[in-house]
């Protein structure tokens, strides 16, 4: 506690000197306002603003609100987003100017404006580095499974992002496991991102405005997870009039509608989606046991904004999306996640811009089999969470933006309230409740040294109280790698800490501009992460629960330095990257053999604690502008473990290390109708765990590993390619409406991808001894899909 | 837990098969690094008349198929905690076994084992202790139709009662026309009346699952799915007691042998090596598997019979 007093002095000590050197820009002049779509009144996300006279500029933040402090004087103000006409604007500063800016799609004007729109060089001269950004349009154009775009499944195509394999849930960050990425939708953390398992994620890409994955670098704004920032935007609405788009595919229904509140003041979207494969199977299934099984899952988005004055904004957005999958009427399970955000936009001057985030989330499943009231048994679990997020922005001067604010989330986390009927005897079991709270507060400063040199330095203080009413477990200590058993345990009362965390996660990042079309970038985080993902199969699960730090599980904590190359070609045509990282992770959490996970008062006794590291090279090579681009992703990478108790005590390959991972993504805009796209993924085969020799006991033949290997041979290969094919209604000037038919081959090479291998014994007839093994893959077959969207 | 899952994604899959999510499997024949043969120690001896037998050999390639090599030349001995000692002889090459005139056997309830085995100058023991097992009270048998993805016919389900008190292990173990159940998806294990210890459901009737897990689920030689039981069928249900390190290792065994492919192998946990509790010159070692345990066992048995709508 101590050293936290101390932590704490230092922070406050540090804040001020920041703010003082406000003092030598006193008589500097602030340009300042928003900078929006012109067809919606969607606030643009990064779009650039360059002030000629200074070659300095900065970048609007993620509610559209850029600021720039200058002396009195006449300038010249470029403000330029990537895929839209960039404007020039004369401005003479002789008193705060309030400059707010539309800027109109360059697609939509003239065919030719596409081709010769000059591309931005932001990659190089901005100071992020390890971070992809995916605009929506980009996702629509990449061919899909059953034609419906996917924002997790495209991240996948992007350097250093892996999945375990098809179907998985989740994504795998620079050698990160699926429970170290902090998925944030308008900043309320989505637990479970997909739908059906892994096939769809849980975002409708019609309601979503800007994707960014932060994978290194992490500014010190976030913190939490070990390995990557997902951080997703929903639309706003259309300010300026009411529109309406969706979509009819093979397995979703998508309709989103928006419209302003008051035009130009305030506005909503709200956007649904279902899937409809078990009504379109009820024909085929009416006859069968299966009759009244239902499997289908919906989600609905909805925000609402509006601009109190000037100076103030507020927004209000919240999710719900469901899983449901009944064998008949009473028996099934269904898995969600619920979120609701609240913000609140406050321009304090035109150089401190704040927003206050007040949230909601809640991840939550249920199952329940037999309904005959003699014997049932039901499950419930869910990972609760409220937050409160205050964060400021400070725009000092041209060569100075600080940010700083805090965080704290309050958790409660119910691994298990169940009930069970036994032959007409009723029982229950409800494990403890587990509280923590979480908190933070972090500053960071973004400084220009010199035209060529841009640094950002900051410090994230975080916490965590593992809190009563609970009891506490002491564990006993047997030789690592096997389960621990409770030798005391002591009551807490409500909200008393019975385990308290701290740590200091420094961030840095620096950038040297070489020239206009090349530069350095470096950087380093450390980051804590004090929630865990407990899963310990190949791929995450609906069921898997996530468990806060204790008295027996320490935080993770990861640091990774990382440095990139990055450099434009032809007036920024192509842009192209090159980066390396590495990552050490400690206290990773793995699990003993034959873990009991799912409903276990001692779950602290089967974890273990152990090292991580992850490595590699990133190479991405895009071509922003014309009629036929796309991009190049090459990682190669290892992700690696060391966990007392598992492979001999020796570092093994994680499941989803990958040494060499390709994606090529091209799109070819043929004419004003028709455009193609194709997509090819290859990767290195994952690790899987594989016997040498078998023991025969009680007749049972079980596989086993002489030197207890962990993950040792690698499975085949996977390769993918994918196609599609997008026409347009043919364009007449004035229409509104607009639609398109989607044609899409996914996996045109119909190859079966191997996901895992597993060993059995034949099972032809009783006693056999005769040993196999076969390998998995799940989609064998070409899967073609059509799907209709309509715009109007 | 791992039936649990199994429970729970069995009806995943038959549900996600409408909407034709697919999987497809190929047989694979790798090549395995031959390795040390290890000692396999398979000694469950329990309660019911008869011969008790230990079964000594020698671990063999995973695809191996040949019988694996016996162990000769053993000595074997149990002792149990009133100071007596029960020798087994080598009846057949690393069979070994021991059996009183009467036929009747030496394990009794609440009396603690030490197996000792003398093999080429080391020493092999282990601990075990016979625990309670619960009575049978009765097996019926029902006649249903086809539901959810089991076929139409005879289904039996035995019930009894698990003892009050945490921490009672079983096997239990069924027999249909004197065959034993031996699937490894018919291994049928309770801690208490239901899966796990976490489920603390003690002194219950066991959980429906348990009750049924007495159906063996075959095809014909078309693939059609058979009925578990057809009238005149005989099933013998046994409840084998185990210690509780018993039961983890059979639940290992389930874990590791009963894999079903498919779109389950997305929730696999990955392959580990089971526990032993046999030591070597008394100590942990890599160089022995197989276990020991001692049982008390309560059984029943029934003829099925035709039963009418």
């Amino acid at each position: 506690m101590k050293v936290s007093v101390k932590l704490l002095q230092i922070f406050l000590f540090i804040s001020p000197l920041f703010f003082s050197s406000t003092a030598y820009c006193q008589g500097k002049l602030t340009i300042s306002g928003y900078i929006k779509d012109q067809g919606s009144g969607e606030t643009l996300i990064g779009a650039t603003v360059y002030v000629e006279e200074i070659e300095n500029g900065t970048v609007s933040n993620v509610y559209g609100f850029y600021s720039i402090s200058l002396d009195p004087g006449e300038y010249t103000v470029n403000y330029r987003y990537v895929g839209y006409e960039s404007q020039v604007k004369k401005i003479v500063l002789n008193e705060n100017t309030k400059v707010d800016i539309e800027l109109g799609e360059a697609g939509e004007q003239l065919e030719e404006v596409v081709v010769t729109a000059e591309a931005e060089n932001a990659n190089v001269t901005s100071l992020e580095m390890s971070v992809n950004k995916l605009d929506i349009k980009t996702i629509q154009q990449i061919p899909s499974l059953l034609g419906e775009a996917d924002l997790i499944r495209s991240i996948q195509l992007l350097p250093g992002v892996s999945t375990a394999g098809e179907g998985a849930s989740g994504f795998n960050v620079r050698g990160g496991g699926v429970g170290q990425n902090l998925v944030l939708l308008d900043e309320a953390p989505v637990y479970n991102s997909s739908h059906l398992l892994g096939f769809f994620s849980v975002f409708n890409p019609d309601a979503v405005k800007d994707v960014k994955l932060i994978k290194g670098g992490i500014p010190a704004q976030y913190g939490g997870r070990l390995s990557s920032i997902l951080d997703v935007r929903m639309k706003e609405g259309n300010m300026k009039k009411f529109s309406a788009s969706g979509g009819v595919g093979t397995i979703f229904s998508r309709l989103t509608l928006e419209a302003p509140i008051v035009k130009n003041k305030g506005s909503f979207i709200l956007a649904g989606r279902r899937s409809y494969a078990d009504i379109l199977a009820r024909p085929f299934t009416a006859s069968t046991s299966f009759s009244d099984a239902a499997l289908y899952f919906y989600d609905v988005t909805l925000k609402s904004n509006y601009n109190i004055d000037e100076k103030n904004r507020i927004f209000l957005s919240g999710y719900f999306g469901r899983d449901v999958f009944n064998f008949d009427e009473g028996q099934g399970f269904s898995w969600g996640n619920t979120t609701t955000t609240l913000r609140w936009n406050h321009l304090f001057n035109e150089r401190l811009f704040s927003n206050l985030t007040v949230f909601y989330s809640d991840y939550d499943y249920a199952l329940k089999f037999g309904d005959d009231g003699e014997d049932e048994f039901s499950w419930d679990s869910r990972i609760i969470n409220y937050s409160i997020k205050p964060e400021f922005t400070y725009y000092l001067n041209p060569n100075n933006e600080l940010t700083f604010g805090g965080q704290a989330i309050f958790y409660d986390f119910k691994p298990a309230e169940t009930s069970a009927i036994s032959d007409g005897e009723v029982g229950s079991i409800t494990l403890d409740d587990k509280y923590g709270l979480e908190s933070a507060l972090y500053i960071a400063n973004q400084q220009t040294l010199s035209p060529k040199l841009t640094l950002q330095y900051g410090l994230r203080l975080s916490m965590f109280n593992y809190l009563g009413s609970s009891t506490a477990y002491e564990f006993d200590n047997p030789e690592r790698g096997e389960r621990r058993n409770p030798i005391s345990s002591q009551e807490f009362g409500g909200l008393e800490t019975i385990e308290r965390y701290m740590n200091l996660e420094p961030r840095f990042n620096v950038k040297y501009q070489l020239n206009d079309n090349e530069s350095i970038k470096a950087s380093y985080n450390r980051m804590a992460q004090y929630i865990h993902l407990i899963s310990n199969t190949t791929a995450s699960n609906p069921l898997d629960v996530w468990t806060p730090s204790t008295n027996n599980i320490a935080p993770q904590k990861a640091d990774q330095i990382a440095l990139g190359y990055f450099r434009n070609f032809k007036k920024n045509q192509y842009e192209a990257s090159v980066e390396v990282y590495y990552k050490k992770i400690h206290d990773l959490v793995d699990y003993i053999d034959g873990a009991d996970l799912l409903i276990n008062e001692f779950l602290e006794g089967d974890l273990l604690a152990g090292e991580g590291r992850a490595y590699g090279a990133e190479f991405y090579l895009k071509k922003n502008t014309g009629k036929f681009n796309g991009w190049i992703s090459y990682t190669l990478a290892r992700s690696e473990r060391l966990v007392e108790g598992i492979n001999n005590n020796e570092w093994y390959a994680s499941r989803f290390d990958q040494l060499h991972n390709l994606s090529v993504v091209a799109f070819y805009e043929l004419n004003e109708r028709w455009t193609f796209s194709g997509n090819f993924a290859y990767n290195t085969g994952t690790p899987n765990t594989f016997p040498n020799s078998r023991i025969e006991v009680q007749g049972y033949v079980i596989p086993h590993s002489n030197n207890e290997a962990r993950n040792n041979v690698r499975i085949p290969d996977y390769y993918r390619l994918d196609f599609s094919a997008t026409l347009y209604r043919k364009k007449k000037p004035n229409r509104k409406n607009d639609s398109n038919w989607v044609f899409s081959i996914y996996n045109v090479l119909n190859r079966e991808n191997p996901f895992s291998n597993y060993f059995t014994v034949s099972d032809e007839f009783r006693n056999s001894r005769e040993t196999q093994a076969f390998q998995v893959a799940i989609f064998g077959s070409i899967i073609p899909a059509v799907s209709y969207n309509f715009k109007f | 837990m791992k039936r649990f899952f199994n429970i729970v994604f069995y009806h995943f899959i038959l549900v996600s098969s409408i909407i034709s999510i697919q999987s497809c499997e190929t047989e694979i024949e790798p090549e395995l690094a031959a390795l040390e043969p290890l000692i396999t120690v398979d000694a469950w001896l329990n309660s019911m008349s008869g011969e008790q037998v230990i079964h000594l050999a020698k671990t063999t390639a995973y695809f191996d198929s040949s019988e694996q090599p016996k162990i000769s030349g053993a000595s074997v001995s149990v002792s149990d905690n009133a100071g007596n000692t029960f020798v087994f002889d080598e009846a057949e090459p690393g069979k070994y076994t021991w059996a009183r005139a009467d036929s009747s056997s030496f394990i009794t309830l609440n009396t603690s084992y030490n197996l000792e085995i003398v093999y080429e100058g080391d020493l092999y023991t282990a601990v075990s202790e016979a625990r309670r097992s619960p009575v049978i009270d009765s097996i019926m048998v029902e006649r249903r139709e086809e539901e959810l993805g089991q076929p139409e016919g005879y289904y039996a389900q035995f019930f009894a009662k698990d003892f009050e008190g945490e921490g009672d292990t079983y096997w239990i173990r069924t027999y249909k026309n004197d065959e034993f159940l031996s699937k490894p998806s018919e291994i049928n294990i309770a801690y208490d009346a239901a899966f796990s210890a976490g489920g603390n459901f003690d002194g219950f009737t066991f959980i429906n699952p348990i009750r049924e897990g007495v159906n063996p689920f075959d095809e014909d030689e078309n693939e059609e799915d058979l009925s578990p039981y057809v009238p005149g069928d005989r099933i013998r249900v046994e409840i084998w007691s185990t210690t509780e390190e018993a039961f983890y290792f059979l639940s290992d065994v389930a874990n590791l042998t009963n894999r079903e492919g498919g779109i389950q192998a997305l929730f696999e946990s990955p392959i580990y090596n089971t526990t032993t509790n046999v030591l070597v010159n008394n100590e942990e070692s890599d160089k022995v598997v197989g276990f020991f345990n001692t049982s008390m066992v309560e059984s029943m048995e029934k003829v099925i019979e035709e039963i009418t709508e």
